[in-house]
Order: structure tokens, then sequence, then C-alpha cells
């Protein structure tokens, strides 16, 4: 008996610092279940490289993870899946598309000088390039779906940009842009830009700097006007190619174009004052006209470095808190529900044993929360239904167990001995029943993706613990109970009329 | 008690019903479902509008699910199917990449919980242009309430690493399910609980097969889950009533297989339908309290369950004489027929 109090001891113990730990570390709910966004990214191959491997993935990771702190939103993770995929969880994020927008651009940066003796078109293209911006960027603030970027109301009316329908399909026909039929005016203009900024893109040499030899990005507001300019700053290397650049042009007509993706963001001019030396002192601003968003966007790209791999969104779920809400109080109502009707069955038909169990088992749940709170796990719907599942297997453990002790009640056994009997009996049933649900386990969380690896983790916990409540805690509560000589009557465990008469 | 007279020694009381006796029955009933399953899937397959064993879901087809939630405070006007088709008929999204806009005209739409939620399927959209869907369909439709927004972009290659990631795992814990019991048992009982494993998961997509081609219910990754899950524990069912037939072995060595196998299953036939009942019943409870994100998870594993406690009663237990080559020694059975395969 002595050994049966320790256990129960060790058991009350157990019971305790589940307790605690489930009091201070809060259990992580999934995005499925507390709301966010999570975004999905393929890292394509590109260039010499024809198969992603792990170390281009850990590369690529490295600096998405810079973006990730720079977008500021707690609690974000970001996990490689596989040898090509990357999951990034923002919680509580309800619009995806900044993040998608931070993520999906490699950022390659160039600074590039423009050819010689092709100031000619470049002026022809500047000129259509800035007509199409400012139509675009005023018909983007009349969208009443944008309302961050307000016109100020006390600013008197300036001259309305516009662009006329045969001045647009005239600039439209010169450069050979095709715009599929039924295309409104800002599609058409778009169109016409992406051109644009191809053709000013070809007319530059190829690049002396990158974004590589960048030390830093910031900010600032423009002097004038309302936007915001990107400052960056070089490394020694950087500063040195950048006075070399400037200077090669300085004076001419020629532009030092920057460009982002492949896209001209920003043509600027070098004045004949920097003809001696170029522009020194490593330090350079881009005047894109940003709005503050975009400006921090972009410092945020900067500032993580380009990506060696080009990435593509290959899935995006947002889950609004509202319905993360609901699911989790429908799930938990629906699980509580089943597990009364279940205590009530167990007491009904197992009578004393089955209350017993129903202790054990409410241990066994609080085991398994405390569990996914220590390792952590982090729960799911999938891994709710894994939990459930789980309790039910736990349940047949003490089911096999009972209907045994029964069995052996039935055939004459005395109540201890029948005890006994009934456990080790059940024992192998329970070990192979148990062990076959692990090995579908290993295999699910091994080769499964997220969803089923959620629930194979929840089941897997499940079954290892209900091993140990069914062959420990039920055993030890029972035998507890039989040491007082009042609660040791076989009526306790089965109808008296199953019992054998004490004639036979 | 029917107690047999077979042999020297008194066969232990049989409590419900000799299993063996009945096992043209148990092989007809498992046989009938088996064949009108395959009959689902082939038809599904067939079905052009489908194409596939079963109604694919987002998750596997890929494409963009927007579910919203409208804000009904005090009350909402009413909404019917056709009009909100015709807002999304006439959504403007904006071009990303220089890919061609996705066409959303004709795409499906539900209203759900009495015009209070509307739920729509689209092809692939980026997020910028989910944004534009929502913002757009808010000044007809809305207000949406804040935060009762959902959605999902899948594309189709994250679909098929889902499935193939699905079919791997559970062919590789089929295999492994396989060792451990030829290791523990032989390997007679390993192809039979394999043989079950694959009766129960074959039955329930078989019901979905159906429900696909006759309600238009889609699979979902959950799906994939549920068969993982009804897998496991057909396995379980089926792996405790062996243990008994062996365990009988011993203790019934005069006897004849089949009997040793009745008295088997006739001991943990309470035992197999009190634990199916005990894990049917959160089930239930999600069925009848849970999310709709959960309905036709728990209906996949109910019927599990259930087919999955009927074959380690009907059919693995039966078949295993036929297997072993013991035969039906002195078991005729009751439905009629002449004794199959008798030594």
């Amino acid at each position: 008996m002595a050994r049966q109090q320790g256990l129960f001891a060790l058991i009350l113990a157990l019971a305790i610092a589940a307790g605690a730990v489930l009091f201070s570390f809060p259990l992580q709910l999934g995005l499925d279940l507390r709301g966010g966004s999570q975004l999905t990214l393929q890292v394509l191959p590109a260039g010499a490289i024809k198969a992603v491997k792990r170390e281009q993935l850990e590369a690529v990771k490295e600096v998405l993870d810079r973006r990730v702190n720079g977008l500021g939103v707690a609690e974000s993770t970001l996990q490689t899946i596989g040898d090509d995929q990357l999951v990034l969880q923002l919680p509580g994020e309800q619009d995806p598309t900044r993040a998608a927008k931070v993520f999906g651009t490699t950022a390659l940066l160039e600074f590039r000088a423009q050819k010689p003796g092709t100031e000619q078109e470049m002026q022809g293209l500047l000129r259509l390039k800035r007509q199409a911006q400012s139509v675009l960027d005023l018909s983007r603030r009349r969208t009443p779906a944008d309302p961050a970027d307000p016109v100020a109301p006390d600013q008197p009316p300036a001259p309305v940009p516009s662009f006329p329908a045969e001045d647009l399909a005239k600039a439209l026909r010169e450069l050979g842009v095709a715009v599929p039929a039924g295309a409104g005016e800002t599609e058409q203009i778009e169109a016409l830009l992406d051109e644009v900024n191809k053709r000013v893109v070809a007319l530059y040499e190829p690049a002396l700097l990158t974004g590589k030899d960048l030390v830093g990005a910031g900010r600032q507001q423009q002097q004038t006007g309302t936007g915001w300019d990107v400052t960056l700053n070089f490394n020694r290397q950087g500063g040195e190619a950048f006075a070399k650049l400037t200077q090669s042009i300085a004076g001419s007509n020629r532009l030092l174009g920057i460009v982002l993706d492949g896209r001209s963001i920003s043509e600027a001019s070098v004045s004949q004052e920097f003809a001696a030396a170029g522009i020194t002192g490593g330090a350079a601003s881009i005047t894109g006209n940003f709005t503050a968003e975009e400006a921090r966007d972009l410092e945020v790209q900067l500032r993580g470095g380009s990506l060696p791999l080009p990435v593509k969104i290959i899935e995006v779920r947002t889950v609004g808190p509202l319905l993360g809400a609901e699911n989790i109080r429908s799930s938990l109502v629906a699980a509580l529900a089943g597990l009364a009707l279940v205590a009530v069955f167990m007491v009904v038909v197992y009578r004393l044993p089955g209350a017993v169990s129903v202790v054990a088992l409410s241990l066994y749940s609080l085991f398994n929360l405390a569990s996914y709170a220590l390792i952590p796990v982090t729960l799911t719907l999938p891994g709710i239904a894994g939990f459930i599942l789980s309790i039910g297997m736990a349940v047949d453990a003490n089911v096999l167990i009972f209907e045994r002790v029964k069995e052996e009640l039935r055939s004459g056994n005395t109540l201890i001995r029948s005890i006994d009997t009934g456990f080790s009996l059940a024992f192998s049933s329970i070990l192979d029943g148990h062990v076959t649900g692990l090995i579908s386990c290993i295999a699910l969380f091994a080769l499964g993706t997220g969803l089923v690896k959620g629930f194979a983790v929840t089941l897997g916990i499940g079954l290892l613990l209900s091993l140990f409540t069914a062959l420990t805690c039920t055993r030890v509560l029972l035998r507890l109970m039989m040491s007082y000589p009042s609660l040791r009557r076989p009526s306790y465990f089965l109808p008296s009329r199953q019992l054998p008469s004490p004639a036979a | 008690m029917n107690s047999s007279t077979l042999g020297s020694s008194a066969l232990p009381p049989i409590q419900f019903f000799r299993i063996t006796r009945h096992r043209r029955l148990a092989w007809w009933g498992s046989a009938i479902a088996c064949l009108i399953s395959l009959i689902g899937i082939g038809f599904s397959w067939l079905n052009p509008s489908i194409g596939a064993p079963l109604k694919p879901g987002l998750d596997f087809t890929g494409g963009t699910r927007i579910q919203l939630e409208r804000a009904c405070e005090p009350s909402c006007s009413a909404i019917t199917v056709p009009q909100v088709a015709e807002q999304v008929d006439s959504l403007k999204l904006p071009a990303e990449g220089g890919e061609a806009v996705p066409v959303l005209r004709g795409a499906p739409v539900q209203v759900l919980d009495q015009g209070r939620s509307i739920e729509l399927r689209l092809p692939s959209l980026s997020a910028e242009q989910g944004k534009a869907v929502i913002s757009q369909l808010a000044a007809t439709l809305g207000p949406f309430k804040d935060g009762g927004t959902s959605v999902d972009t899948i594309g189709p290659t994250l679909g098929a690493q889902l499935l193939r990631s699905s079919l791997v795992s559970l062919l590789v814990s089929f295999v492994a399910i396989a060792l451990y019991i030829t290791f523990r048992y032989d390997r007679i009982f390993a192809f039979l609980a394999i043989l079950c494993l694959a009766h129960d998961v074959l039955i329930t997509t078989g019901l979905f097969a159906w429900l696909g081609l006759l309600a238009g219910i889609e699979v979902d990754s959950l799906f994939a889950v549920a068969l993982i899950t009804v897998a496991g524990y057909s396995c379980n069912d089926t792996v405790v009533v062996f243990d008994r037939i062996r365990e009988q072995k011993a203790n019934l060595k005069g006897f004849s297989f089949s009997d040793q196998v009745d008295v088997a299953v006739d001991a943990t036939l309470t035992r197999s339908l009190y634990t199916s009942l005990t894990t049917l019943m959160p089930l239930l409870g999600i069925l009848f309290f849970g999310g709709s994100s959960l309905f036709w998870f728990a209906v996949a594993l109910t019927v599990g369950i259930s087919v999955g406690s009927w074959s380690s009663i009907g059919v693995a237990p039966t078949l295993l004489p036929l297997f072993s080559g013991k035969g039906f020694e002195g078991s005729a059975p009751e439905d009629g027929a002449a004794p199959a395969g008798a030594a």
C-alpha cells in the first residue's frame, strides 16, 4: 500500500505542476483559431541555379527574416518547409497586402549610368513617364477605397493632370504596346508606364554598384512637397564606386538611374560641380515621391538586402479573429459536451471504476494541455481533432481494462485479484493499439504537411500520455480506493445478478 | 446460456452470437458496401465536371476563397445568391505583375446563415486583388464585420503537394503497421488488418464520392486527415480483437480455430461497441454543436469509425480462419449455405 500512496503523491504532484504550467505558459493558438495571415512562399531557381537547395533556402530566409522584423508584426514567425518553401505567419494581421508586397520582391537595387548618345530618347521617355505617373497618382487619390491618402482640403485646386485619349493611344502605338480590348484608362496608362520603364532601363549601362554595398537605409520627408525620400549609406567600397559613377556622368546630360528589380524608380542628373571627384561621402538619396508607407517598405527591403533568388507567393490565408473565436468556441463546446456524455456513460456502465476513470481522464486532459503549453504545440483545428480522438483512445484503454475486470469477477475471482488480472490481461492489447497509433503518428509527422502535422502531434502526445494514465493513474486510484473496506464490494463494479452465486 | 458442447471440455459460454456462423452475411454486407463505394468513385471519375475519384475542394484545385460576415446589427437587408453573383460579375480588379486579370464572371457564390455571411470561390487572386474584391463588395453588400473576413488563396502546386504527402504518409504508415503486426502476431493477421483498413478507408471515400456526385460536397485537406484517422482507429480496433484471438488460441487448445474466433469476438464485443460509442460521442458533439468548418470532417470520422468498428467485428475475424487455411470446421453457417473451405 505504501507504493500506491507514493504513486498517488506523484500523480498529485504532477497534476499540480501541470496546473501551474498551464497557468504560467498560456496555450499557443494557431492562426485558424486566433485570426491572422499566413503566406507560403516558393523560392524559384534562377540563373545558374537550376534547383533550389537547402543553403540557398537558408540564404533567402535570412534576408526575409530581416524584412519580417522590419514589418513590425508581433510574434510573426518564418519557417522553412522542405527544400524550397517558406511559411510566414502574421498573427493578428488582417491585411496581408503589404506583407505580400514586401516579401514578393527581390529588392535588387542597381545604380547604373546612362549610355552615351541616348539623351534625346531618354527625355522623350521621361516626359511620358511623368505625365502617366501624375495621372495615375491623381486617379489613385480619387479612389474612395484608399482613405490613407487624402487631398488636403485647404490646398488650392492644382491643375488637373490629364492624358487625352488620342495622345495615349498614339503613345501606346509608338511604343508597340498592345492593350487588351476594353481595358480602362488606368489599365492603359499602367501598361504604358511598364513599357516606358522597361525602355528607360534599356538605356543604362550595366550596373557598377548594387545594393550589396549598402550598409544602411533610412527615410526622410521631402523639404518641399508631401513625398518621402529614401536615404542610402554605402560602405567604403560602395562609396568609391558611387563617386566614380557620378564623376563619369557629371556635367553631361546623361542621367544616373536607380533601378529596383529591373524597374527604373528614379533618374537623377549629376551637376558639373561633381566632375572633379564625383559625389563622395558614401551617401545618396532616392527621390521617388514615395508615400510614407512606400518609403518605409522600400527602406525595409533595402536594409534587408536583395534576395539571392526570386520568390513567388503561392498561398495566402487570412482568418478574421471573429471567425477564429467562433471556431474555437464551438469546437470547445462540442468537445466538452461529448466528454460530459462520455463521463456519464462511464459512470453508468462501470460504476465505481467508471467514476475513477473519469477522474483519471480529467487528469489526462490536464496533462495533455500542459504538454501543449510546455513543448510548445500550437493548437489548430486539426490539432483539437487529434486531441478529441486521443481522448477516445484513452477511454478505450479504460473500457478494455474494466471489461476484463468484469469478466474476472463473473468467473468468480475475488475483487482485488480481478482488478490485478484485468489490468495485466488488458495490457497487451492496449500496448498494441497505442503502438500502431503512434506508428501512424510518426509517419504523418515525418511526411505530412502543416495541417496533418498538427493533428499527428496532438494525437501522438495523447497516445503517449494515455498509456501512462490508463496504466498508472486509473490503477493507483482504484487500488487506493480498495484500501477502504467499505468500498470493496463487487456490486460497485457490476450488477450483483451477473456475479456467480456463492453456491456455484 | 447456449454454450457449445464440442470437444471434451465445454467452450466458454457465448453471450451474444457466434460470428463465424454469420460470416456469409458479413462478407456480403461488406462486399456490397465496397462495390457501391467503387461505383461511386468510378462515376465521379467519369463525370466530366469532376474527373477525379472525389470532388476536389479548394485545397486541391487552387484558387481563392473569400468568406465575409455582414454586420447585422440590428438587422440586415435580405440578399440572394443571384444578387451577390451579379455584384461579383461587375467587380473590377487591379492587374498585377503583368499577368492577366482573372475572370470572375460566373464564380460560385454561397449565402450562408440566413444571409449573414457570404462565401465566394474565385480563381487565384493576389493579396491586393483579394482586398479589392472585399472593398468593392462592401459598397453594396456591406458593411462587413471587422475581423469577420477570411481570405484563402492556395496555389495548385500546394494542393498537389498536400495530396501527395498525405498519400505517401498514409502508405508508409500502412507498411509500418503491417510490419509491426507481423512482428507481434503473424503475416496473416497483418494482411487482414491492412485489408480491414483498406475496407474502412474505401467505404468512407465511397460515401464522399457519392456526396460529391449528388450533393456537390467537396473534400478538403481535413478529409485527408479524417481518412488517416480512420485508418489508425480501424487498426487499433482490429488489433484488440486479434489480441483476444491469440489469447484464446492458447486457452482453447482443443477447439477448432473458428470456435476460438467466436469466443474471442464474443468476449470483446461489448468493448468494441462501447469504445466506438465513446469515441463517437465527441464527434457527434462536433456534428451538432461544432462550427461549420468541422462538420464534414466529423461526418467522415463518424462514418469511418462506425465502419471500422464493424470490420473489426465482422470482417477481420471471419476471414481469419479462411486465410490461415484452417477453415470453418464444425461451424456451419446459419445463413443457409454449405460451409466453405472445410479442411
